[in-house]
């Protein structure tokens, strides 16, 4: 593998899913209706991927993801992998988007590598640089599936952490950098008993793990549920800024954050790709709140970036690119 | 002996039928005059759903709404619909209504919607349900000169008139939703404005029953002093989310007056609900708040956070727990569909 260097002042990196490629489409397509077989639905999905990677690498991201090629939905991809899920019915996520809300109905078990296939394939052609080994977390998992089976929140949620931990082995084993935890669903109940219970499940997923540590959270009161994260056994928070004007950037400083921050700058929900300078000015705002320095905060859009054309996608990670060049060359002095 | 009556609180999930027709309303693949047809078809099912299963008032479902705030936002000047955004706790996410000045009607919502219920619902009532005003300001973006609590009594007249219409074209139930005043973040003064927001819309409803109704969790004691002050006939609360709170809140405090509504069915989760939790919920209830003669039963929220299959299933147990309620403490179930029938076929 050739080599590559991460910047070390604002690497740039990716929150996980990309705008889903035709070839991916149609892979999901046709195994919802059951036509493909494993190697064509791999084949389709790798030719995605390629894809994904060579945009990432056209807009000079460092550290990337598979783009999440194979997964029609955070929570449903994971589920249809274990054992003790049911398949589930249509329940609707926004407007006429929906999703297939998986249903537990058994104890959940490990079964095999569930994202594994594609992780290797994006770091094969990734020219050497790394990618994140990117996980829907226990807490989410559950919140956003049925549970005809545990009645105990925390039972299922420590279950799911251990299976989830099973899955990170599996990227350790093969000399995995970074491990992504994503939770959006501790963000919409900002109390210290769930902020606590999602930290316990953290505990099974991390403990004795050497890779980065990252745990991302989006879109909801991220202010309220801070003050009770601040302990978890994470290296890095990647937490969505600029979706919700950066009203967070005080509270960092208030709570005394030091962990590295994965750095949301860019706007998935919104067409509007954000300018150089508007993005470079958001890095410039924290830099001057004095909170971590450059070598702690990792430039990313604030979740997946799947919901975007993928033209718009190119170009807001380009110049979010380019706006860490200029804030490492202001901030720290690097090229 | 107390009468018990049961109604769902909300909107029903989409079917295939609505699914198919929405996404082709949306992208233009079908006619306007076509996608309504569809979806009167589609809605005929959970009204049917409801009254089999008993409900003493049914409601359309809302199978068009993309959410609770949309109709009526896109029926206003000076709103407009940004991005989305999560929903309470849930995975699911709605579109912020963005004000940029006082919400003036361009056409009414209801109105329509509830002479077309009224005949499919017979013999039970026609539910209308309204956001409530100040969820609406809280959730969604004040761009205006006018200060929140000028905008939440704008709404509500913006409200008022859908709700006098609807109730002149038949509707007998209107129900205002403020799920904020459960919210952690509520304040006191919040509580008072959306208060008055509902009185306000409630004094145009003339006959017809009105609920303030909040769910996805259970309001804080000061925020619960506010609503019990409003001029509405009920109160709506979630019981099923926190029930011990919730009681503890109707000991506490009350029902000032109102009549109650109980959130006794678990709407977000689809497994069968426990009876005797139910009884008990309902007991305690009663317990606190004696002079009560009429308690409704409810679904916790909205259905529409389940898929079908479960929705109607929900609506058949919360039926059959109102009845088997009354039978077990010595009351009467009020069940349009069993009274006796009206001589329909006479001529
Ligand atoms: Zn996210």
């Amino acid at each position: 593998m050739a080599a590559y260097t991460v910047p070390k002042a604002f690497p740039t990196t990716v929150v996980g899913s990309y705008p889903k490629l035709p070839s991916a489409r149609e892979a999901l397509r046709r195994q919802r209706k059951g036509g493909i077989s494993e190697e064509e639905f791999k084949k389709l999905v790798r030719e995605a991927i390629r894809g994904v990677i060579e945009d990432y690498i056209w807009a000079g991201v460092d550290i990337l993801s598979d783009g999440e090629q194979s997964r029609e939905d955070m929570v449903v991809y994971f589920a249809e992998r274990l054992r003790g899920y049911a398949p589930g019915e249509w329940v609707r996520i926004f407007d006429n988007v929906y999703f297939r809300k998986p249903i537990i109905v058994d104890k959940v078990e490990w079964v095999s590598p569930m994202a594994l296939d594609d992780w290797e394939y994006a770091r094969s052609i990734s020219g050497g640089r790394p990618v994140k080994v990117i996980l829907t977390g226990p807490y989410t998992m559950l919140e956003w599936s049925f549970d005809l089976h545990y009645g105990d929140r925390r039972e299922a949620i420590l279950d799911l952490a251990r299976v989830i931990r099973r899955e990170v082995d599996e990227y350790l084993a093969k000399g995995a950098e970074y491990v992504q935890i994503d939770e959006p669903a501790l963000s919409t109940r900002p109390w210290r008993e769930e902020a606590e219970l999602a930290g316990e499940a953290l505990e099974v997923i991390f403990r004795g793990v050497s890779a980065k540590r990252i745990v991302h959270i989006c879109f909801g009161r991220i202010e309220r549920i801070l003050p009770y994260i601040l302990d978890y056994p994470v290296d890095q928070f990647d937490l969505e800024f600029k979706n919700s004007d950066f009203r967070l950037l005080p509270y960092l400083k208030e709570y005394g954050y030091d962990k590295e921050l994965g750095y949301g700058v860019v706007d998935v929900h919104s067409l509007q790709v954000e300018s150089v300078e508007e993005i470079k000015k958001a890095i410039d705002d924290l830099m001057k709140l004095d909170i971590i320095g450059p070598e702690k905060v990792y430039i990313d859009p604030d979740c997946g970036l799947k919901r975007l054309p993928r033209e718009i996608a190119r170009e807001k990670l380009k110049n979010m690119v380019e706006a860490a060049r200029l804030a490492r060359r202001e901030w720290a002095g690097e090229e | 002996m107390a009468k018990f009556w049961a109604s769902v609180l909300g909107g029903y999930p989409r079917g295939r039928l609505a699914r198919y027709t929405m996404r082709d309303l949306d992208s233009g693949a079908l006619e306007p005059y076509r996608g309504l047809v569809e979806l009167e078809r589609a809605s005929a099912l959970v009204v049917g759903a409801q009254l089999a299963s008993g409900m003493r008032f049914v409601v359309d479902g809302m199978l068009d709404w993309h959410d609770i705030f949309r109709p009526f936002a896109e029926a206003w000047r000076n709103v407009y619909l940004d991005g989305i955004i999560r929903y309470f706790d849930n995975n699911f996410f709605y579109r912020i209504p963005v004000f940029r000045g006082e919400p003036e009607p361009q056409r009414l919502v209801l109105p329509g919607r509830v002479k077309g219920l009224k005949m499919l619902a017979e013999p039970a009532g026609v539910k209308v349900v309204v956001p409530g005003p100040l969820t609406m300001v809280k959730m969604g973006r004040n761009e205006s000169d006018l200060s929140d609590y000028e905008l939440v009594d704008k709404i509500a007249s913006a409200l008022a008139l859908e709700v006098r219409e609807a109730v002149a074209n038949g509707a007998v139930f209107v129900q205002i939703d403020e799920p904020f005043l459960s919210d952690p973040e509520a304040s006191r003064d919040d509580a008072r404005a959306a208060a008055e927001a509902a009185s306000r819309i409630a004094r145009e409803a003339g006959t017809a029953l009105t609920a303030l109704a909040v769910y996805f969790d259970t309001p804080k004691p000061d925020i619960y002093e506010e609503i019990i002050d409003s001029k509405v006939s009920l109160v709506s609360l979630d019981v099923g989310d926190a029930p011990a709170r919730a009681i503890g809140l109707l000991r506490e405090k009350g029902c000032g007056g109102h009549g109650l509504v109980l959130g006794v069915i678990d709407a977000r989760r689809i497994h069968d609900d426990s009876y005797s939790n139910v009884r008990e919920f309902v007991i305690k209830a009663l317990d606190a708040c004696r002079e009560l003669e009429e308690v409704g039963l409810t679904t916790t929220t909205w259905l529409d956070l389940v898929p079908l299959r479960f929705s109607l299933r929900k609506t058949y147990i919360l039926g059959l727990y109102t009845e088997r309620l009354a039978a077990d403490l010595g009351g009467e179930a009020v069940i349009p569909i069993t009274a006796k029938p009206e001589p329909y076929l006479a001529g």
